[in-house]
Parts: C-alpha cells; structure tokens; sequence
C-alpha cells in the first residue's frame, strides 16, 4: 500500500552522497596506497640493485684475492728450490760437465725438487735447461705437449720482467694444466704445473650464490676455469665478454647480466648471473608487496565505507522521518495533496500507453454538516476512519492521498492488464467503500447516514497525465454529487460534452 | 557504536604493528661431509679419477671428496709424510708393497670387513682379497693385476725388417741394427729396468731373488751379473741411460720398445697408437731355451685402502664400493688399471665391450703366462732400485770395476737392513 513512506529526493540524495563517499575514499585509498607501493618498489629496486651489484663486486673481489693468494703461494713453494745452492750453480749445458757428476747432480737436484713439492697436487715442479734436459717431477704430459721445444715454450711463457717469472696455460689450447715459469738463470727455467681443476677450491662459491657463474679467463678471454670442465679452453660467451670489454675493475647490471670483472695480473676473474634470477626474488617481493598494498586498500575500503555507513546510518534515519512527516497526512496516514500529486504524476508519467490504471475521487457528502452537528473531533474520526478504509480496500501498489478535507483520491495501479477487470475492480471497490463508510455512521454518538460521491477516471481512454486524469476525474465526481451523491461515476466524454452543452 | 568502532581500531592497529615486527632471518648452508681420497696417476687417470668423483658427489650430495693425486715419481715420499705423520686420506690407493711396510700386523689400515654392509666384498675371489690381507686383517681390496710387460712399437721394428725379439740376444742383434739412427730397441724408467735386470739375473742364476721368507737370495755375483747386464744394455745401445729416459721419445719412436707395467699402456703409448703405429705387448723376454715368463713377476696393480683413522667410515666405504664396483666408475675407468678384479666391474666392462685395446693385450699376455711369479712387494722398494741405479752408473763412467761396484751394493743393501739368505 502506498503510504507516508515514499522515496523523497534527500534519501536519494544521501544515498548518492554516501555511495560516492564510499567509492571516492576507496579510490583515495587504493590510489594513495598504489602510489606508495610503486615508490617503495622502485626504491626498493633501486637500493637492491645497488646492493646485489655490492655484493657481487665484492665476491668477485673476494675470488681474485683467493686466486692471488693461491697463486702466491704456488710460486712461494716454487721459490723454495732456490734454498739449494746446486739449483742455480748446476747447468745441464756446461759442455764442460763431467757426465758421471752431472747425473749424480741431477739426482740429487731431483730429490730435492720432489720434497719440495711433496704435498701439493703439482703435475710438475722440476728445472728445464736449454738443451731440454729435465730434473725433478717431470710429467709424461708435459714431455708429449712440448716434446723438444720444452725450455723454448717454456721460456715464451715469462711475462714478468722484474720476477723473471711468468704464469700461462692454453699451449696448443691445451688449459688442462696451469703453468708458473721462474728464470734461474739464461739456460735454465724452474717450473710448476697443476691442473685447472684444482682452482674449485679457489672459486668455490658459497651455496646461496650458486647461480653465480666464476670463471677465470685469460687475456684473450678464453676460459681457464669454469665450475663446468666443458666450457675450460672456450671462448667466453660472447655477452660476457661485450659487457666487460675494456675494464679491469668493475660491476655491471643491465636487462640481462649483472657481471663483475677483477684483473689479476693478465688473467680476469669475471663473475656472472642472468639478471632474470635476481628479479625473480624482486618479482616475488613486487607481488608481496602490491598484494599487500591491495589487501590494505581493500581493508581501508571496508573500513571506510563502515564508518560511513556508521554516519550516514542517524543521518539517513533523521531525513527519512522528516521526509515521512513532509509527505504525509498526519490525521489519516495516507500521502497528503503534494505528495500523492508528486508520485501519482511520477507513475503516470512512466506508464505504458497498454497499461490501465484508474483514479479515484471519494468526497464525503456533507461533511461540513458532521463537523457542524458532531463537532471536529467527530470530523477528524470520520476521516481518519476513511482512511482505514481506504488502506484496507487498496493494495501495497495503489497510492492513497488526502487531497481536501474531504476529499480523498486514489491512483489504482493493480488489475493493469485488463481495463474491463479494472472497470470492475474499481466498481466493487466503490461500492465496499460506500458499504463500509456507511456502516461506520454509527461510531458517532448519534445515528447520522454518512455517503460519499465518487469520481472515476481511467488511464489512457480518459487522459494520459495526471492533470487530465484529474480533471475528468473531478468531472465524473461532479456529476456524481449532481446525481443527487452517494453514487460513483466514471469520466464518460460524451456525457461531459452533453452537460456542457 | 563506539565501542565496536574502538574494537575494530585496535584490531587493525595490532594487525598492523604485528605484521611489522623485525623477524629474524636463519639460512641454513648445505652441511656436507668431507672424505678425502688420494691416488698417484697420469694425466688420463688423473681427469676419469676427478670425473669420476664428480659422479661419486652427484650421487651422493651429502658427501665432498677432496682430492690428493701425483704422478708416481715422489708419491711413495708423499704417502709416507701422510702416514707417518697421521694425515692420510680417508680412501686411498696403495702399493701392494706398503702393506707390509705400514701394516705388519694388520693395524695399519681399516678393517673392510666391518664396512663389508657396504661395500660389496662378494666381487672378490678369496685369491684376491688374501692379497690385501695383513695378520688376517682385509687392510686392503686389489683393483687389477699388473706386471713388467714388454711392449714392441712393432712398425718400428718391421721398418728395420726385425721381428719382435724374444731373447736378450735378438734384443742385441736389433740394437746392431737400429743404433746407426739413434733408435733403442728397448728403454724404460728406472724400476722397470731394476725388475729387467732381476728377470734376467733370475734366468742367468736360476734363482728367485727373494726366499719365501723375504731375505736376499742374490747373491754378489748375482748382482754383478745384472749391473754388468745393465751396462751391456746401454753399451750397446740396447737401451737409453735410465737417467736419459724420455716421454716423448717413445711418442717419436725413438724408442721401439718399452718394458713398462701393464698399466703403464696407455701412459705411453696413446700417441704412437693415434699415429697409427702397431704396438704389442710381446712375450717377456728369455734367455734361449727358456720359457717366458721365468724371473718375471706379477702383482696386484694398486689396491683401495681406507685410514685406520678416519673420521667417516660409511662415506668413505660408499666411495670404496663406488670404486671398485660401480658400473659408473667402471665405465670411466675401463681397463687403465688393468682388468679390473671386481666381478661386476669386469662384467659390465665386458658388456660394454670395453675389453679390447693394447692393455687388455697386456693384462692377457700376463693372465694367460703360467711361468710368471708372485711378486714379493719388497722388490719394489726404491732403495732396492735406486741404489742398483747408482751402482750401474759407477761402472758405466768407470769410477770403479762391476765387481766393485757390486760388492758395495750388496754392503748397502745390508746397510738398509735387508737380510740376505
């Protein structure tokens, strides 16, 4: 049943205001907290970056000290043969040697050599002379690699004018084995040998960095150790090698490789890693940290709009009952004049030229004369009474109004299919009406036969707004009261021309 | 209302304040366990040892081999630093000749029979094993039998129209023939040269020169008769002075033969075999009217032994068996050490036809010799060789007579404290 309650313009109006708060603050929020997420990362890569390419700068400087150290080491044990006084007076050249005290020389020589170097994992440690003789640990591989060219080879392989002394590998891309060559004097060379291999404790990464790649490469980058034997003796691949080009010290991060690079003497300890594996830890922290960041959003959001529904909630309770009380009658309940004209035209004004409604006038007959013989008090119960009725007649759909003071109208939204099932519907329904208001003339404390005159219009045949409606409507109801009351009329046209006439 | 607004507020503000509390960060390292393993070899056994230890890890994960490994010449001094000085390597190959010298009693060595839950002692024959045995204690496992062997660079010898020699005396004819182009028919390192010289005393005298019961059975003219051989060797040309010996003379076929182990195979003859020159592992040579084999030896190859004292029994039994009789190690291994002793080593080598090539011709020749003898390890001894060495080369730059120089080994033997019979 339509009543009081109807939708007024200030609910919608909180209702739009509360709806944008709560979307407006969401969007702040999501935004604000989006906007932070993003600094935060691009700091955080920022500083990451920075730290990685650190601490890869620092491994790589921490390997080229251990390559160095182990390095001096092999060449502190090399030294060591020049403790005998025989390794640099002997020379296997001196046409003037006697053979029998050269042999004995060379054994003794030999044994000292092979003490020396006793506990290492030395492929060689002996002394070459010019003419290819040998003392010491010679291996067979060495003797197949250099055959005759052994001190000539040899003596190629010293780099380091001031020490006499010189490292290489890569004889006929031979980098199984590493060499250290130390002059002794013009027709003898000291030198040691190891295999490559031996370098993994070197370059043995920890654990956590086992991604990183560290390789040692010589001064035409070609690969001296690798933690992958197959790749010692090849070239560096070549988008190492571009990114390290020219440099001696340093660390580089781009798209693909983070790569740092540390000289030792001619050789370049160069470490590596793809930059994609360490974006995959960033990656996981950009998704830590948006899921986070959206989590918080959406948090905010159901914060923000709890609040809001928390003040809007009195607010919205406040308007709705002033609305109420603006858009009712106070005596019977039902919509006062302004109100049912408003949604009577609204409806109206929606409505479908296939679709039926009726409107309705009721005019209590005399009522002047209750007021007058009852008194107001009577009147105001009559009236309220009519509206009892009139609620009780009508549906949850129709809209009920006090439009006078004693008039009341009734927009009918039921029964819209049929205009046939509508004519009847509304004639029973007057007829109940006129019953029923009849049946309540004995309330008051003397008998009095109350009646009422009734307008009937319908929608589309006899108007198709609210104001056509309502003036064919108060025509038929005029036409009632002329019929002598107490009777309903529905809005014939031709019957108005007739009596205009 | 407010109470509930009050409720939500702290229960967002404790969300908050815990969600940013410091938590700190425990990274756990990998914790390994490391053994050490040491072993002497060439080039090619040294990288398949290291590949094959590469293997070992990769199945094992939890455990690190850190690995010792030399060329033989100064092994025996590096082995003996390590064990008198308690630093040998958990796993470690031996010479059958240390046993005696470090394990008299047994003690020397771990006990493998209490790792035999692991380490799988079914692949040895009793034969086998008795060879690692001290006191009754396994000490250690033999991987292959080896032997002094005669090998002939044969497309040197046909280019001189020479057939392969069998006897000392055809050794000499084709050192006539070969020394006008600085070519020797024969040359070798310094104990296999010391053990051609027994061989050939052996025949000469008739006699072992060790007794059952490790004394001497030389005696001086025995020795005499093998400084005396050795420098007929070098006088004629036969072979190169021991301390003349060259790798890559053999490479060059300077030298047409090489008495070598039979190990030694590919040591010394990978290059003239990729050159394609045809090489054999030749009967052992005789004296005329001798059969071959007499005054030769065989003996285990190398043998796996594990520290009395070391700390990880079980991994270092893990990589034993791994060793001895892993296909994957077998695989790399092949036949380098001689056919290995391990019946599922052998088997699988046999599957993957890798029984084939001069070191399998080599560990034949040795097999299928009836007349060859057991080694008594002490034979090897440097001090044996190298004093036989230096009493050779007294005679050869004429410093004193053979005999001399025989007498004064013989008193340096007795020096050493070898008894003589």
């Amino acid at each position: 049943m339509a009543d009081s309650r109807r939708p007024g313009q200030s609910i919608k109006n909180i209702r739009r205001t509360q709806i944008a708060m709560i979307f407006g603050y969401a969007f702040i929020v999501i935004a604000a907290v989006l906007t932070v997420t993003y600094l935060s990362l691009r700091k955080t890569d920022t500083v990451l970056k920075n730290e990685v390419t650190t601490l890869t700068s620092s491994l790589n400087v921490q390997m080229k000290l251990n390559l160095e150290s182990y390095m001096s080491r092999m060449e502190t044990i090399a030294t060591l043969a020049f403790g005998d006084k025989l390794s640099y007076t002997y020379d296997a050249t001196d046409p003037n040697n006697d053979e029998y005290e050269a042999i004995n020389n060379e054994k003794v020589l030999s044994e000292k050599l092979y003490s020396l170097c006793i506990m290492e994992n030395f492929v060689d440690y002996g002394i070459v002379y010019r003419n290819n003789r040998t003392v010491g640990k010679i291996s067979n591989a060495t003797s197949s690699l250099f055959g005759d060219r052994l001190f000539y080879e040899l003596e190629k392989m010293i780099s380091n004018p001031r020490y006499g002394d010189g490292w290489f590998t890569g004889f006929e891309d031979n980098f199984k084995r590493i060499y250290y060559v130390k002059q002794i004097h013009d027709n003898a060379l000291l030198f040691i040998s190891f295999y490559s291999y031996e370098l993994g404790e070197v370059f043995d990464n920890p654990e956590t960095l086992s991604d990183m790649k560290i390789r040692l490469v010589d001064k035409d980058y070609n690969i001296i150790y690798s933690k992958n034997s197959d790749e010692r003796g090849l070239p560096l691949p070549e988008e190492i090698r571009k990114r390290i080009e020219g440099y001696s010290s340093a660390s580089l991060l781009d798209d693909k490789y983070l790569v740092s690079v540390n000289r030792t003497g001619d050789w370049f300890v160069v470490c590596s890693i793809p930059t994609q594996i360490i974006l995959n830890e960033k990656n996981e922290m950009t998704r830590f940290l948006f899921f986070t960041g959206i989590a918080a959003a959406v948090a905010a959001a159901l914060v923000g709009f709890y609040l809001s529904y928390l003040l809007i909630k009195p607010v919205k309770s406040l308007v709705s009952d002033l609305d109420d009380k603006a858009s009712s009658d106070r005596l019977t309940g039902i919509l006062n004049k302004l109100a049912f004209e408003e949604m009577s035209s609204a409806c109206i004004e929606h409505t479908l030229e296939t679709e039926h409604r009726a409107l309705i006038i009721f005019d209590i007959d005399d009522f002047k004369a209750v007021n007058d013989n009852y008194g107001h008090a009577a009147g105001d119960r009559l009236l309220r009474a009519t509206g009892e009725i009139l609620r009780s007649l009508f549906s949850e759909d129709d809209y009920l109004g006090r439009i006078g003071g004693d008039e009341f109208c009734v927009l009918v939204n039921s029964c819209l299919s049929d205009e046939k099932a509508l004519r009847e519907s509304v004639e029973a329904k007057c007829r109940e009406f006129g019953k029923r208001l009849h049946s309540i003339a004995y309330f008051t404390e003397k008998s009095a036969d109350i009646t009422a005159s009734i307008g009937i219009s319908l929608f589309p045949e006899n108007g198709r707004s609210f104001s056509e409606l309502y003036n064919a409507c108060d025509k038929a109801l005029y036409r009632s009261k002329n019929d002598g009351k107490n009777s309903f009329s529905f809005f014939d046209p031709d019957t108005e021309r007739e009596g205009e006439q | 209302m407010k109470k509930q607004l009050i409720a939500a507020l702290t229960a967002a503000s404790m969300l908050f304040v815990t969600s940013c509390s410091e938590q700190s960060v425990v990274r756990e390292q990998k914790s390994q366990t490391q053994i050490t393993l040491s072993w002497w070899g060439n080039d090619t056994r040294n990288e398949y040892t290291l590949e094959a230890v590469r293997r070992f890890e990769e199945k094992y994960p939890d455990i690190k081999v850190k690995c010792s490994y030399s060329e033989w010449s100064g092994y025996e001094a590096r082995n003996q630093v390590q064990m008198v000085s308690g630093t040998e390597t958990d796993v470690m190959q031996i010479n059958v000749g240390w046993l005696s010298q470090y394990s008299a009693d047994g003690s020397g060595y771990y006990d493998l029979e209490q790792l035999s839950d692991t380490v799988d002692l079914t692949n040895f024959s009793d034969e086998m094993l008795a060879y690692g045995r001290r006191g009754g204690v396994l000490n250690a496992i033999p991987i292959a039998m080896n032997a002094e062997t005669v090998y002939i660079n044969k497309t040197v010898y046909d280019r001189y129209g020479l057939s392969v020699p069998k006897t000392w005396d055809e050794l000499f004819s084709a050192a006539e023939v070969m020394k006008a182009d600085g070519v020797f028919p024969m040359a070798g390192a310094a104990k296999s040269l010391w053990l051609y010289c027994v061989a050939y005393a052996e025949q000469a005298g008739g006699r072992q020169f060790f007794t059952d019961d490790s004394r001497i059975a030389f005696t001086e003219q025995d020795f005499l008769t093998m400084i005396e051989f050795y420098n007929r060797l070098v006088n004629e040309s036969v072979i190169p002075k021991v301390e003349d010996f060259q790798k890559f003379n053999i490479d060059s076929g300077v030298y047409a033969g090489v008495v070598a182990w039979v190990s030694d195979a590919m040591n010394y003859f990978k290059e003239p075999l990729a050159r394609g020159d045809e090489i054999i592992a030749a009967d052992y040579t005789v004296l005329p009217g001798l059969e071959s084999g007499t005054g030769w030896y065989a003996k285990p190859a190398t043998l796996y032994a594990v520290s009395r004292n070391t700390e990880h029994p079980r991994e270092a039994a893990l990589l034993l068996d791994f060793m001895l009789n892993s296909p994957e190690w077998a695989e790399l291994q092949g036949i380098d050490k001689g056919i290995p002793v391990s019946r599922s080593a052998r088997e699988y080598l046999d599957s993957a036809g890798m029984l084939s090539g001069l070191q399998y011709d080599a560990s034949l020749v040795m097999e299928n010799n009836t007349l060859i003898s057991q080694m008594n390890s002490v034979i090897e001894d440097s001090a044996l060789y190298n004093s036989f060495i230096d009493a050779c080369d007294l005679v050869l730059f004429d410093k004193s007579t053979a005999e001399e120089a025989a007498a004064k080994l013989c008193e340096e033997y007795k020096a050493a404290g070898y008894v003589f019979a």
